[in-house]
């Protein structure tokens, strides 16, 4: 078993730009230790939610250098060193893929950045530690995920990591501006939905008022059970 | 399927694609390693990485960002 500091010294040389192949050997192992809460959490995610999530194994050493160079962060508190991605259709059925989560694994954090996004990035991000392995599931909305696939899609373009804070102030703003029109949009859709909800309640009451007015014969004697139904 | 990708952020390009059946993790894990160890030595940069989906259009829906670029990725019919 590799030890905590181990990892970290690894993490070092990799945020320097100082590793080797065996240094590249020693994460691949690394990464290997996650595969087991990585499997129990995506079959659990499939077969006990019926969701279909595309896995990410092994975060990609890319990603991990890029990570430790611009956090300070160590090698063995990387969270999502293997994860997955879960895309739905809306708000409420994010809310509930959170509460069914959160049911099937009862420990999980949940990092909620739709009301409070980061560098305009909005999601949900599910945490759980399996096995004493971290695995996080990056749970979005549709249009939370457009945005984000941009954000990356401009990253390559400006050659900056957009979603952390970097890149131009114009499209910056752009990128803010957008999100902030997701989350007013996905926040309507929640009401309308809602309103909706209450439309048939109310619609189904107004009903059973009608069939009661059409049934009343001049004899009918009130109770008091007829005026508050 | 579980698919191996080398990406190129520079050019946001996908270089190549390998899939493999859900059975053969280790042999994905063991050719992610080889292409990296490869593309080390030859001071190459590429983005490695391993997916998991049903296949590839499943792939697409999620990870999109390999595939397009962003004019690409704002025109596409978001998933869902």
């Amino acid at each position: 078993m590799v030890s905590s500091s181990q990892i970290d010294r690894l993490g070092d040389r990799l945020r320097f730009g100082q590793f080797t192949d065996d240094d590249l050997r020693e994460l691949d192992a690394y990464r290997q230790s996650f595969v087991g809460a990585y499997e129990a959490v995506i079959s659990s995610i499939r077969q006990e939610l019926g969701l279909k999530p595309t896995g990410r194994p092994a975060k990609s050493t890319t990603s991990i250098v890029d990570k430790l160079r611009r956090e300070s962060i160590r090698l063995s508190q990387i969270q999502d060193i293997a994860g997955a991605r879960v895309v739905v259709e809306n708000l409420q059925v994010q809310d509930q893929v959170i509460a069914d989560f959160v049911r099937l694994f009862p420990l999980a954090s949940i990092v909620d950045r739709r009301a409070a996004p980061s560098h305009a990035y909005r999601a949900v991000h599910l945490v759980v530690q399996v096995s004493g392995r971290t695995i996080e599931v990056q749970l979005r909305s549709r249009l939370q995920h457009v945005w984000a696939e941009v954000s990356e899609g401009l990253s390559v373009v400006f050659g900056v990591n957009l979603k952390y804070g970097g890149g131009p102030p114009e499209v910056r703003r752009l990128l803010e501006s957008a999100s902030r029109s997701i989350a007013m949009a996905e926040g309507l859709n929640t009401k309308i939905a809602l309103l909706g909800e209450q439309r048939a309640v109310l619609e189904e009451q107004l009903v059973s008022i009608l069939r009661l007015i059409a049934n009343l014969k001049p004899s009918h004697h009130w109770s008091a059970d007829d005026i508050s139904s | 399927m579980i698919f191996l990708l080398e990406y190129d952020r520079r050019q946001g390009k996908l270089v190549t694609i390998t899939s493999f059946p859900e059975t053969a993790r280790d042999k994905a894990s063991a050719a992610r390693l080889e292409l990296e160890l490869l593309l080390h030595e030859q001071g190459t940069q590429h983005e490695i990485v391993i997916l998991e989906a049903h296949d590839q259009a499943a792939l697409r829906l999620t990870h999109l960002r390999y595939f397009e670029d962003v004019r690409g990725i704002a025109l596409s019919k978001p998933a869902g």
